[in-house]
């Protein structure tokens, strides 16, 4: 309770028009600005070959069998499961058979890795130099400062969040620096972001980090340096198990139909 | 309202105006007012969905001009190189051909392209489907099975090559066609009743094929209570079933068949009631099938009658 009447900064006004609205314009022009750039540095997404769609689509379509199975009748199953797994075992869907059991390529060598990886690297720049740039500026210019006053008390957690960059221990919470309304801004304006740019836009950060630390996110089943032979041993096997616990939907249907009690 | 904003609550009441002609003639009527707006030019998804289900439903219904201009603005924003465009771009020349002789040049095209790129899905359904459309339907099936040994999990194909050899009277083969589209669409419950009429068909009226028939039937009216066609197949098959002696050997007992047939005699009477009073929420149905099952109910009551 040792301050009731709360602490007063004398401030100049204009620190508020001279600081606050620049920091604030600055961060959300940044941010469309990385958006486009992102747009613009985005190579188009690289073409199959006819391949490596079969070898996608024929691993997908045994998980499809085995997650379905119960659809069709056993013997219709078991015709399936048996094909599927004699031709996963032989490598037939391979993109190259010849070298099935060697150890997979360095993905470094792999020019599709490597395209990811350029990719990512692009992300990740229009992330960090536009980032860099703006911290040095603000700490260059506007560090040290208080801007404003919250109009609502706080707990003393919050100051470090919000009173980077002004190392004084007393001061009440309500205060924010300079330097503390750049980060609130940095991670804040998500949805400032998807109002002026719409839903799926690059210039937020946390997207941004979340997706350069999946790139594969839904690219394709195989990641670069994944074996796609053990993938489809691995999946002959889950076949084989999956067999001992079909069920039919069609056994049963006209007493389900009926509402009667299946005959057992 | 604006032209682009009616257009698209049109197509979200409709989801697919190529399905009825009333639909698509009147979506092809909008096309020149949408196409001499300004709104045209706007660069959004939205636009370009539009831009694309107005050149289908205009190649329908014969409107070529808005069609080709519809076609010129799209492969002028996405590029004629664009697979989907190129396939739109490839319907179009089907559809303004004058004869065989220039369905087949355009067939020939779409070999080159394929050749040329073979992961170019659009050109290669297109291609099956004039193979079809010219009645080459053995190559059609090959082209068919080319495209599943690529991707296995395409449901239309499946159920196309199905149909195919449906025609060519190979049931076996459509059988297993369809049941691979259930095993990539559980819950299609009109793959159901397809399969059980092809199952009907297959069976001869042999009793094995016949309770099968009745079996995937069931499940398809199981899936959606509402479904005409299950109904009227389950009548149908039910009814021929209880005409012969012995479904105890197929493993169903007589009593249970009576009581599927019962239940879809009641559901058909319902459906045709209601359908052709035009009740609230009964506008859907095709007036065909409708008729179709009117009679068959008429049949059976004749027939129990004397």
């Amino acid at each position: 309770m040792a301050q009731i009447q709360g602490q007063t900064i004398l401030r100049d006004p204009q620190l508020f028009y001279w600081i606050l609205f620049p920091i604030t314009i600055v961060m959300v022009l940044t941010g469309v600005l990385r958006h486009y750039a992102t747009v613009l540095m985005q190579s188009a997404p690289q073409k199959q070959d006819i391949k490596a769609i079969r070898e996608n689509r024929n691993l997908l379509h045994g998980v499809g069998l085995r997650q379905n199975l119960d659809q069709i009748s056993l013997s219709s199953f078991v015709a399936r499961k048996n094909y599927l797994v004699a031709a996963y075992q032989r490598g037939e869907f391979l993109k190259d058979q010849e070298n099935k059991g060697k150890p997979p390529a360095n993905p470094m060598t792999d020019p599709a890795g490597m395209d990811q990886m350029m990719n990512m690297l692009k992300g990740n720049m229009a992330m960090m130099v536009p980032q860099t740039l703006i911290m040095g500026w603000i700490n260059a210019f506007f560090s040290g400062f208080v801007i404003m006053k919250l109009p609502f008390p706080l707990t003393i957690r919050f100051k470090s969040m919000l009173q980077t960059g002004v190392a004084t221990r007393d001061m009440d919470v309500r205060w924010v620096s300079s330097l503390s309304w750049y980060f609130l801004n940095l991670f804040g304006l998500r949805s400032v972001f998807t109002f002026v740019l719409g839903d799926d836009n690059a210039a937020n950060q946390m997207a941004a980090q979340m997706s350069g630390m999946n790139p594969a996110g839904g690219a394709g089943m195989f990641a670069p340096g994944q074996d796609p032979h053990k993938m489809f041993l691995a999946e002959a096997e889950n076949l084989e198990v999956v067999g001992g616990q079909h069920e039919w939907v069609l056994d049963g249907v006209i007493e389900r139909l009926l509402g009667v009690p299946a005959h057992n | 309202m604006t032209i682009l904003s009616t257009l698209l609550s049109y197509l979200t009441a409709n989801p697919s105006p190529l399905r009825l002609p009333q639909t698509s003639l009147h979506l092809s009527q909008q096309a020149p007012i949408f196409l001499a707006s300004p709104e045209s030019s706007k660069d959004t998804q939205e636009t370009w969905l539009v831009y694309e289900q107005l050149l289908l439903s205009c190649l329908r219904t014969g409107d070529d001009t808005s069609a080709r201009l519809c076609l010129q603005r799209l492969s002028d924003r996405f590029g004629a190189d664009s697979p989907r465009i190129s396939a739109l771009a490839g319907l179009y020349d089907e559809a303004t051909a004058q004869d065989r002789g220039e369905l087949e040049k355009v067939c020939s095209r779409y070999e080159d392209m394929l050749k040329e790129d073979p992961t170019n899905m659009p050109i290669e359904k297109r291609h099956i489907s004039l193979l079809t459309h010219l009645s080459r339907t053995e190559d059609a099936i090959k082209a068919l099975t080319a495209l599943l040994n690529h991707s296995p999990n395409d449901a239309e194909s499946w159920s196309q090559l199905s149909a195919l050899y449906f025609q060519q009277s190979l049931y076996a083969q459509s059988i297993f066609c369809l049941e691979e589209v259930l095993l990539i669409l559980p819950n299609a419950y009109n793959i159901f009743a397809r399969l059980g009429e092809v199952n009907y068909v297959a069976s001869e009226k042999k009793m094995e094929g016949l309770v099968e028939s009745m079996k995937h039937l069931a499940r398809s009216v199981e899936l959606c209570e509402w479904y005409l066609r299950g109904w009227y197949g389950l009548k149908l098959v039910t009814g021929k079933i209880l005409e012969q002696k012995g479904s105890e050997r197929a493993g169903v007992e007589r009593r249970k068949v009576e009581g599927l047939n019962e239940m879809a005699t009641k559901k058909l009477t319902e459906i045709v009631t209601k359908a052709r009073r035009r009740d609230n929420g009964w506008e859907g149905f095709d007036e065909a099938e409708v008729e179709a099952a009117r009679l068959l109910i008429d049949a059976s009551d004749a027939k129990t009658v004397r």
